[in-house]
């Protein structure tokens, strides 16, 4: 069984956003695998060793983006593709993943439902269309038998069971299972493991990105909450002129 | 007439003894051999350089009997019976001397001298041999388990004693010996023989020689076979013992290309010294009676693994000998072990439970060294196989993308010191005289952000000129190294080295004994020399040197908690106690104080996993700062601080508080 996942690079959880010259500062900001791409890989490597087969990664981005493939490959993935293609949208993006996965033997192809940084949650489900392929988002619990997928996918208060026939496009969602930590065996087996570059015109592909970015600024800074002192009659008081004057929701 | 007595008196054909001996001695020789092809299936180590202070090691802990007089019941008896069959092995080479080198110094007061000592010698080792019997057949203690070897052990000491004061007393009766005075428990043994014909008491008096010859020489050839090898390879152990600082883990070589395993997982992976330790061990359980884990239900008792191991090395070995040998050893090892050595010899449980407090390892009489062994069987855990506590994950990661075990983004990592007015090495160009490391607790962990304050306000109220490295500072790397994740470790002191170099610090001033250990005591096998002192000595040089002056000490009653990698791992018991007692605290001490000092649980990574194997480390440790009576219970470190707090809240004990050493000096001292 051979299984493709889709994953992007982004900053730390963790990472403190920082905006230089109207963008973000990505100075010495930490980058790791989308943490639920990361599901999705786990989830490659798990169906791998039940079913044997081959687990390909694949990421649209920079040479940076080798990081986080290296880091998949040091988990246990088999190969890696970076299409070399920085800044692509989500229109752009799908359609690189499309035209690197023409002509790739797979059953199956994971990808996490949202990633961390833009939220955009669209990859996996526009190259399920590019592909022509059924999918199926947001999945907690996956099983193969004969060539289909039984799915449980969460919706707004429950679950629902949906199966599927491959090759198929599924995108993971938190609770499908805990990532390996990578030994260092993996780690060092990583350095030999195949990690394939291409560029847009090595793939044929003239595509420009449809979404484009007027500005990007921080949230405003949360201020700290007022305590008011004073008797209960007089704090009332303050309290109503507040609600009134600074924060005008009365 | 000059006093002396006959040698050999009563005795015919003696010759056969030296016959006998060379038996023995073949005997010996064999079993040693056998034990000592054992000791080679271990890896290469080298521990034999610096001879001189390998042989103090010996002085100190064989002939001074440093570590095992700690104990007073165990020490006192074992003291009687060494120091006692040490003089007899004296006094039968100085018998050697006269009778198969001719030279006549068996006699005169040096004769006399020696036969009464000998004589006490002999009834300290009967009284010694006595208390091990009550000792180990009546009192029982929870440290020592029985075994056949145990008891022939004991009756073998007892009877060559006894049998050679029988034949003193016989001798002493038959012959009337003038000198008898300065035998006088070979004259009480006389008594025993009362109006017995000359004649009768010779002839018993030649059976018992023999009996005794026989005893000696059998004791001789059973070493190698028993517990009593230790007489040749505890001393041996303390010889080959490590002479590194007892808080340097033995490090990984990654660049060295012919490594193959990262860790221990096999037998032949431990080194020749750690199988050794297995022959040193003299189950005397003392690392039991001390570990923190044991003591608190969980899978581990370090004298247990020692002997486990043990018995696993013969078990290896056993097996092998039916296998063809043309397959080179470490095939032939593979094949042997039909046990794994993690998971059927030492459970994992059992690996995880240690907290690297380093009791088992101070208070061994042997220098049996536990941690090293635990350690590199984690490491094989983490680096070979991923496998560990699932907790541990997040820290790893934690560490790795944001150099501290919490996981709370770098960038924050300087924010405590906001408004403190404390130099960040980064934005200022002047050099510090000391860095100050806050270490991940300091920095992130809000009770200790408190510590990390206190400590910057002491050392403002001096001239001492410091910086912190703020978000350019990681995580020292104790924790994960402790985990068992090497690599992870390596790479985080290298980066942590470089940039303390990079701002040409030669002074670390550290209030977390972690960091204090690993960057004193870790950090120079990877290029890191750095004079690194914890605030505690610190702060006592200040107050010592009159660079820091305490303003109206208080009376009042403390208890202190000696932690693990301060006291026990550095061996830092008097600077704490010092300032405490500077600032009018009268120290009422715990009954597990010093290197008995019981350990907080958060040691060896245990800070970041879940206790659910038998009751709580901290737990117990807070029922003896209770046990104590006092109201403020002062550490050192802040794993213990979280710890004992945690420990005080699960006692629902609100009435008891926990201070680091610096804060509570922050607001009682000044600077002139």
């Amino acid at each position: 069984m051979n299984i493709l996942v889709c994953l992007k690079q982004t900053f730390d959880t963790e990472a403190k956003i920082e905006l230089k010259d109207g963008k973000i500062n990505a100075q010495g900001i930490k980058n790791i695998i989308n943490p639920y791409d990361e599901f999705a890989v786990e989830e490659a490597l798990k169906l791998k060793e039940a079913n044997g087969g081959e687990v390909t990664t694949i990421s649209v981005g920079s040479d940076q983006t080798q990081e986080a493939l290296r880091q998949a490959l040091a988990m246990g993935a088999d190969k890696a593709i970076l299409v070399e293609f920085p800044n692509s949208d989500e229109h752009a993006t799908a359609k690189a993943l499309a035209k690197a996965v023409q002509g790739m033997e797979f059953d199956l192809i994971l990808g996490g439902h949202v990633a961390i940084d833009d939220n955009s949650g669209q990859i996996a489900i526009r190259l399920a269309e590019e592909l022509d392929l059924p999918q199926v988002n947001v999945v907690t619990k996956l099983e193969i038998n004969d060539g289909k997928a039984v799915c449980t996918r969460e919706i707004e208060g429950g679950v629902q069971i949906v199966e599927t026939p491959l090759p198929t496009v599924i995108t993971c969602q938190k609770g499908l299972n805990e990532p390996r930590y990578p030994s260092l065996k993996g780690i060092m087996q990583a350095k030999k493991k195949e990690l394939k570059r291409i560029g847009l015109e090595e793939l044929g592909l003239t595509v420009d990105n449809k979404v484009e970015i007027l500005e990007v600024f921080l949230p405003p800074q949360k201020e700290a909450g007022k305590v008011i002192e004073g008797e209960a009659e007089e704090a009332a008081g303050e309290l109503v002129r507040l609600l009134k004057e600074e924060a005008k929701v009365i | 007439m000059t006093a002396s007595r006959e040698l050999y008196w009563n005795i015919h054909g003696h010759g056969l003894m030296y016959l006998l001996f060379i038996l023995a001695l073949a005997v010996f020789a064999y079993g040693f051999y056998k034990k000592y092809k054992l000791w080679r299936l271990g890896s290469q180590e080298n521990r034999i350089y610096d001879v001189p202070t390998r042989i103090y090691k010996i002085l100190i802990h064989t002939l001074a009997h440093r570590r095992i007089l700690r104990e007073g019941y165990a020490g006192s008896f074992h003291s009687f019976i060494f120091y006692g069959f040490l003089l007899f092995v004296f006094g039968t080479f100085v018998v050697a001397l006269q009778a198969d080198f001719g030279l006549e110094v068996y006699k005169g007061g040096f004769y006399l001298g020696l036969t009464l000592f000998m004589d006490l010698a002999g009834l300290a080792a009967i009284i010694g041999i006595g208390m091990a019997y009550y000792r180990r057949y009546v009192l029982k203690p929870d440290g020592l388990d029985n075994q056949p070897d145990d008891a022939y052990s004991l009756h073998l000491l007892l009877l060559i004693i006894l049998t050679g004061f029988f034949m003193e007393g016989l001798r002493i009766a038959a012959t009337q010996d003038p000198w008898a005075a300065w035998s006088p428990v070979g004259m009480l043994f006389a008594t025993v023989f009362g109006a017995a014909s000359v004649k009768t008491l010779q002839n018993i008096h030649v059976v018992l020689w023999w009996v005794h010859l026989l005893l000696a020489f059998g004791f001789i050839a059973y070493l190698p076979y028993s517990k009593l090898l230790h007489i040749i390879t505890t001393p041996l152990n303390q010889f080959f013992s490590s002479l590194k600082p007892a808080g340097a883990l033995k490090t990984i070589n990654f660049e060295d290309e012919g490594l193959e395993n990262y860790g221990i997982s096999q037998l032949e992976h431990f080194t020749w010294k750690q199988l050794f330790d297995t022959d040193a061990c003299t189950r005397c359980g003392r690392c039991q009676d001390n570990c923190p884990a044991y003591l608190t239900d969980k899978p581990l008792s370090p004298k247990a693994m020692t002997q486990d191991l043990k018995t696993y090395l013969n078990d290896v070995a056993n097996s092998m000998k039916n296998m063809p040998t043309d397959q080179g050893e470490t095939a032939e090892l593979a094949a042997a072990s039909e046990r794994a050595l993690i998971g059927d010899v030492f459970e994992e449980d059992t690996l995880w439970s240690c907290t690297t407090c380093r009791s088992c390892q101070e208070h061994c009489p042997a220098l049996v060294e536990h941690i090293d062994k635990t350690i590199g069987m984690r490491r094989s855990l983490v680096l070979e196989e991923s496998k560990f506590p699932s907790e541990v994950q997040t820290v790893f990661k934690n560490v790795e993308n944001n150099g501290n075990p919490w996981g709370v983004g770098f960038a924050d990592r300087a924010k405590w010191a906001e408004n403190l007015g404390v130099k960040i090495m980064s934005e200022v160009t002047d050099e510090v005289d000391v860095l100050y490391w806050p270490g991940c607790a300091g920095a992130f962990d809000d009770r200790n952000k408190k510590v990390a304050t206190a400590v910057v306000k002491v050392l403002k109220a001096t001239d001492v000129n410091f910086g912190i490295l703020g978000t350019e500072e990681k995580c020292c790397g104790d924790s994960i190294r402790r985990i068992g994740n090497e690599y992870l470790f390596q790479m985080t002191a290298e980066e942590n080295i470089e940039t303390i170099k990079s701002y040409g610090i030669k002074k670390i001033v550290t209030h977390c004994p972690h960091c204090f250990n690993t960057l004193k005591n870790e950090y120079p096998e990877f290029g890191g020399d750095f004079e690194v002192i914890h605030h505690t000595k610190f702060i006592h040089n200040l107050l010592d040197t009159g660079q820091l002056f305490i303003d109206q000490p208080e009376e009042s009653y403390v208890t202190y908690h000696d932690s693990c990698y301060l006291g026990r791992y550095n061996n830092e018991y008097s600077a704490p106690r010092h300032i405490i007692k500077r600032i009018g605290g009268k120290i009422k001490e715990m009954d597990k104080n010093l290197n008995k000092s019981f350990c907080c649980g958060a040691g060896g990574g245990r800070m970041w996993m879940e206790e659910t194997l038998g009751t709580r480390i901290n737990e117990e440790r807070t029922k003896q700062v209770l046990a104590t009576g006092v109201s403020t219970v002062v550490t050192n470190c802040p794993f213990c601080l979280t710890m004992i707090e945690d420990g005080l809240k699960e006692h629902e004990e609100n009435s008891v508080k926990t201070y680091d050493i610096a804060e509570l000096l922050e607001d009682k001292i000044y600077c002139r």
